[in-house]
């Protein structure tokens, strides 16, 4: 069998007018090596024609991923929640277990590189607007069916959906979604032949690649979208789920009679649920329980270095925001939301919320790692200004209630602010929620923190929670100048270009008070020594199929 | 003997009754299926949505009706899907032809209903956490009554003695502590590879590389989670096995103490010991049975109290039995699961009073049930 991580290198574009610019870009020193390669390898480029593009060396793009001895049963630690269509899914963890058997057209490394998987190759127009998918031949689906650019276009109409409740791709699709019908649009995705499919934006856009490599977007098979992969199990994937409890474990073993197209290594892999509480899975490492962890956090990335298990270290735009949602009095009034952030300083956040493991951030939730970040002036930090603003508002007596959920940092972090508020004269409760419950109505708390995820370009977390009325609008933020400013740098390929809407875009965010957004995080990962590829990887993602024991 | 257990067990069916209405009631509070739609369909409905999702999945008739369709006395909802004709109800599983389904499905016909947070069947649940919960409280059971009747005979048979005052302390002070107090100090001291005993025998070297165990750090689990496929050993079974049976153990061997004690001053014990029957054979053949008499009704009641004592430490130790459930069920109003899991309370509850009313009957002769 071929390993795929070496296609990869033979296929695809050898270079594009646009990545070209942005290699000239990189070499001026306006981008960095991670923003080039996010945004280069996003255009079609493999990942080491991008390398060889700024003069770098292509073995850096080919040997990030050990060849493991075959074999073995790994364990990892991770909660196990009940399935459901992957267009819905809302758990990164939903995404690992099912990645066993479904598959992604595309995926996201942790260096910022995209890498094909179910595609062999893809290609941009010059102006972002007509996407050519090369679909990967010789794949099959575990029923027997081939893998064809059907089942890609398929996939496509399926996640431009907005019809389904709760699908997170449509928003993720843009401008293939009809406004109107709110379905995909007329012609939008064609078939060209039985492996190659196009897409056509009618405006630019540069998020589709990273769209599709993102977790709710898992390949199901042509006549099954829309199910439950736990309810009938096809997939292209080495492996098959053999026990689901929820709440206790998952088992996934090597399917038999499936022949993957791929290399993998492990016999079985079982993801063992502890809770939520950090301190049970390290009382659970002690016991030998599991081999890895999903995600360590706070105090416990000592712990676990402590007692001898691998630390694997990734710097992300993953973060906490928190909010106010402004469909509540008196958060509706912009005095408030900017006397809360002035009130708070975020160095302190970043401190006492994770023992400072991660850079401070400016409240407009767009991290310096992305290509269109611009610097731009954040309000002060001034208690006594704080205080005198939420008194011009009338609302030196209201009573602030702030939510959070029951763990770890995000609790530290929400007490940190509610300090800050306190010491700056507010009238504070803070409110703990479980974390079985906290996700049932997290969007319409009032004023409450929630944790986001990295994504790989400024204007997606922004499409995703800040513009008017999109699901994950926690912040009830709707503004109309806002949300134009981000259709407009939506389509602007160009770092710099773009660049300067963000800067307006950011502007306002901050001078709107939309939130606190105090810092970075940087993700942990421990696993015993002698397990290969197991690295943390900025979307939590775990792809089974690369895991496994030294060779 | 016959109407007793008959009416024993008419009571147990009224109090089941009682105990799941109550729940039922709760678990139905507006805000409580708010909470539960929010959970199954989406996170951010409003609340006009909330309510139809409520109505279309059965939620929306009066709470009376609801209970009924539980209870299975009521026929099962149906819903017929304006647009598409689709029927869909309570009785009428996944892919079934709603003409199959049956009209009433609910406890009368056996059928438990359906868990939400778990995504399968009450029934396929309950059964087996049940029995890991039995095996846990089997091994409770096997330490806590010999330990805690040896102890208290041996506190009751001289009363005052320096053995009586140093295990009734140690009684007092096992009753006195809570499971998620001794659990924790348990897991510091005996499973913990940096701190206490486990810390200390892996800096002599006695444990972890090629110690007595292998290459394990900690002389205990702190997780008996690799108890639950089968692989119970002592190691990691014994901790929660302790810390449950410590508790109960205190209370027992004081009311074991108690007894031997009087037992001790009776008239015919004296009788014996004038005829020169020796001390050892006092204890053994003519106190212990008349003792063990007002404990037997004290261990049968601990078996309701373990119930209770199982929720922390399964949740404690991160064994996955019935008092987890029970955990898992109540924070995310797991109705069906909840109700499932009230039942099973009622009936160990019973269950166990029935057992101790019989059985001091044969320990007892003078006592009679009519």
């Amino acid at each position: 069998m071929k390993d795929f991580t070496h296609v990869q290198t033979q296929s695809g574009l050898t270079s594009h007018p646009v990545a070209e610019m942005y290699a000239r870009e990189h070499k001026e020193g306006k981008l960095d090596r991670r923003e080039f390669l996010v945004r280069s390898t996003a255009l079609g480029l493999s990942a080491a024609a991008a390398y060889s593009l700024i003069g770098a060396s292509p073995a850096a793009a080919d040997g990030h991923r050990a060849v493991p001895a075959a074999g073995g049963t790994l364990r990892i630690q991770q909660e196990v929640r009940a399935l459901k269509d992957p267009r819905t899914y809302d758990w990164s963890q939903m995404a690992n277990v099912t990645r066993g058997f479904l598959e992604y057209l595309i995926q996201y490394n942790a260096d910022g590189s995209f890498e094909g998987v179910l595609l062999d190759s893809w290609e941009a127009n010059e102006d972002a607007t007509v996407y050519t998918l090369n679909v990967r031949q010789g794949v099959s689906w575990n029923n027997g069916d081939p893998f064809t650019a059907e089942d890609v276009a398929a996939n496509f109409i399926g996640w431009c959906d907005s019809t389904v409740e709760g699908n997170s791709m449509s928003t993720r699709m843009g401008g293939l979604v009809d406004p109107d019908t709110g379905v995909a649009r007329e012609g939008a995705i064609e078939v060209v032949d039985d492996y190659t499919v196009r897409v056509t934006y009618p405006a630019p856009d540069i998020t589709l690649v990273p769209g599709i490599a993102d977790y709710p977007s898992a390949v199901q098979h042509r006549d099954l979208i829309g199910t439950n992969p736990a309810d009938h199990g096809v997939g292209t994937g080495a492996y098959e789920i053999t026990n689901y409890e929820v709440g206790v474990s998952a088992t996934l073993s090597r399917k038999a009679d499936h022949e993957y197209w791929g290399e993998t290594y492990l016999d079985e892999i079982v993801f063992v649920d502890l809770g939520q509480d950090p301190a049970a899975w390290f009382a659970g490492a002690e016991a030998d329980e599991f081999d890895m962890t999903y995600e360590t956090v706070g105090e416990f990335v000592d712990l676990f270095a402590a007692i001898g298990w691998t630390q694997s270290e990734v710097t992300t735009a993953a973060t906490v925001v928190i909010r106010p949602n402004q469909n509540n009095a008196p958060y509706d009034d912009v005095r408030v939301r900017q006397a809360i952030a002035m009130a708070c300083d975020n160095q302190v956040m970043l401190d006492l919320g994770i023992n400072g493991q991660g850079v401070t951030a400016q409240n407009h939730h767009v991290c310096p790692i992305h290509p269109e970040y611009a610097d731009v002036a954040a309000l002060p930090f001034d208690p006594a200004g704080a205080q005198a603003l939420l008194e011009e508002s009338g609302n030196a007596d209201f009573e602030f209630e702030l939510i959070s959920i029951d763990d770890d940092y995000r609790k530290n972090t929400t007490d940190a602010v509610a300090a800050q508020l306190r010491d700056a004269g507010f009238n504070v409760t803070r409110t703990i929620i479980p974390g079985s419950t906290f996700w049932n109505d997290w969007a319409n708390y009032p004023f409450s923190s929630t944790n986001w995820n990295h994504r790989e370009l400024g204007v997606q977390v922004l499409n995703l929670a800040y513009r008017s009325g999109v699901p994950w609008n926690e912040s009830g933020f709707a503004n109309e100048e806002f949300d134009s400013l981000l259709d407009q740098a939506n389509g602007i390929q160009d770092a710099d270009a773009r660049r300067e809407v963000m800067a307006q875009i950011e502007t306002i965010m901050v001078n709107e008070g939309v939130t606190i957004q105090p810092y970075w995080r940087s993700l942990f990962r421990h696993y015993k020594a002698g397990i290969v590829n197991a690295d943390m990887h900025p979307k939590f993602e775990i792809n089974v199929h690369y895991l496994g024991f030294e060779a | 003997m016959g109407a007793f257990i008959l009416r024993r067990t008419g009571v147990m069916i009224l109090t089941a009754l009682c105990l799941t209405f109550v729940v039922f009631f709760l678990t139905n509070l507006f805000p409580n299926l708010e909470k539960l739609a929010k959970t199954q369909g989406n996170a951010r409905m409003t609340d006009a949505e909330v309510v139809s999702w409520l109505d279309n999945n059965g939620y929306g008739g009066p709470m009376i009706l609801r209970y009924g369709e539980w209870l299975g006395v009521v026929p099962g909802w149906t819903q017929v899907d304006e647009e598409t004709g689709e029927i869909t109800g309570r009785c009428i599983d996944f892919g079934m032809d709603p003409a199959d389904a049956p009209t009433r499905c609910g406890l009368l016909q056996g059928d438990l209903g359906f868990s939400t947070v778990s995504d399968d069947e009450v029934g396929n649940i309950i059964g087996g956490r049940l029995q890991l919960t039995g095996i846990l409280m089997f091994w409770a059971f096997a330490l806590m009554v010999p330990a805690a009747l040896i102890v208290g005979v041996l506190a009751g048979m001289r009363e005052g003695s320096r053995l009586d005052r140093s295990l009734s302390t140690f009684s007092i002070a096992s009753t006195a502590t809570p499971e998620y107090v001794s659990g924790v100090i348990f897991i510091v001291f005996l499973a913990s590879s940096t701190a206490g005993i486990s810390g200390t025998l892996t800096e002599w070297g006695w444990l972890g590389g090629d110690g007595w165990l292998g290459d394990r750090n900690t002389l205990f689990l702190g997780s008996a989670r690799s108890a639950m496929d089968g692989g119970i050993t002592f190691w990691n079974f014994f901790l929660p096995v302790v810390t449950i049976a410590l508790y109960g153990m205190g209370y027992i061997a004081r009311m074991t103490r108690a007894s031997m004690a009087e037992v001790m001053t009776a008239q015919y014990i004296r009788t014996a010991r004038l005829k020169g029957v020796s001390f050892r054979n006092i204890v053994m053949k003519h106190a212990l049975r008349n003792a063990l008499i007002a404990p037997f009704t004290v261990i049968m009641l601990q078996f309701p109290w373990l119930l209770t004592g199982v929720v922390i430490v399964e949740t404690l130790f991160n064994y996955n039995g019935f008092g987890w459930t029970m955990v898992q069920a109540a924070s995310n109003n797991d109705i069906e699961l909840l109700l499932a899991c009230s039942i099973v309370a009622v009936f160990v509850v019973l269950v166990t009073q029935l057992i101790s009313d019989i059985g001091y009957v044969f320990l007892n002769p003078r006592i009679r049930i009519a």
